[in-house]
């Protein structure tokens, strides 16, 4: 969350989150990151389906795949499931 | 109880804080001191910022509240070091202790006003080499006790071996050592 301190006043009933998870980007402290071998990639989208914070998208403008690295957690779901095994975990 | 010695761990889901402080913990307990071992968790998941308290000393503990003054702060991953005010209510002429690749001088300009002994230790590189995972407790661990001593680093191998399965066990002893040689201060 923010680190300035809030007091119980200043707090949301039931304690609701005030920074929506789109702003507060869980993906900053990933050791891994995937990166993709563009000419292995069959741009199937199963990356995209097994993705567990929907952090691959499809880019219709592109019609490419992009990672969004904001919210990527590095969790290696994605190169796992891969079946051209196009993707690949390099040390961030 | 002027001779208590509190310590805060910062870490992240995961990343074995509270195994830290427990480990610490079990190695004074086996040099016959007076321990006390706590976390404390925000959300219970993978990643979330947590911490954990270790307090030692040669008599008994009769303090039972949180730390708000650690003469110690570990912090076990650098990316909390913009996210968590990891220097909040060090006491003067305390020690915190960082992985990070960066060096202590470096830090210190991060960290701003800061009254304490400042040691780097890149862990996630040395947990990654030997245990091939991130995990940096044990690093950590080794690095803290090159910084402030407290228990013999063989009272921690020992609670090591005695915490995990051997081959697991004997990669973190490795990992132990092999930040003891590498924290860095200013």
């Amino acid at each position: 969350m923010s680190p300035e301190k809030r007091g119980w006043k200043d707090i949301p009933l039931a304690g609701v989150c005030w920074v929506p998870s789109t702003e507060y980007l869980t993906g900053d402290w990933k050791t891994f990151k995937p990166v993709r071998d563009l000419d292995k990639c069959t741009r199937c989208l199963l990356c995209a389906i097994y993705c567990p914070d929907g952090a691959i998208k499809w880019n219709p403008e592109k019609e490419d795949l992009e990672f969004n690295y904001d919210f990527c957690k590095g969790c290696g779901i994605c190169a796992n499931e891969c079946p051209v095994k196009a993707i690949e975990m390099a040390v961030e | 109880m002027g001779n208590i010695v509190e310590i805060r761990w910062h870490g992240r889901g995961g990343q074995g804080a509270w195994t830290a402080s427990e480990l610490l913990a079990r190695a004074a307990i086996s040099e016959g001191k007076y321990i006390q071992s706590f976390p404390e968790f925000g959300p219970e998941r993978m990643g979330a910022p947590i911490r954990a308290f270790t307090r030692i000393s040669e008599e008994p503990i009769n303090l039972h509240c949180t730390v708000y003054n650690p003469h110690v702060v570990v912090v076990l991953d650098p990316t909390l070091i913009k996210t968590v005010p990891i220097a909040d209510g060090v006491r003067p002429n305390g020690a915190i202790v960082v992985n990070t690749k960066e060096g202590p001088a470096e830090l210190r300009q991060k960290l701003g006003q800061v009254n304490a002994k400042i040691w780097t230790v890149p862990a996630t590189e040395i947990a990654l080499n030997i245990i091939g995972r991130p995990i940096t407790n044990t690093a950590m661990l080794g690095a803290t006790m090159r910084a402030v001593g407290l228990v013999n680093l063989q009272s921690i191998e020992a609670a090591v071996k005695e915490r995990f399965p051997p081959q697991i066990a004997d990669k973190n002893i490795a990992v132990v050592k092999k930040a003891y040689e590498e924290a860095r201060c200013e």
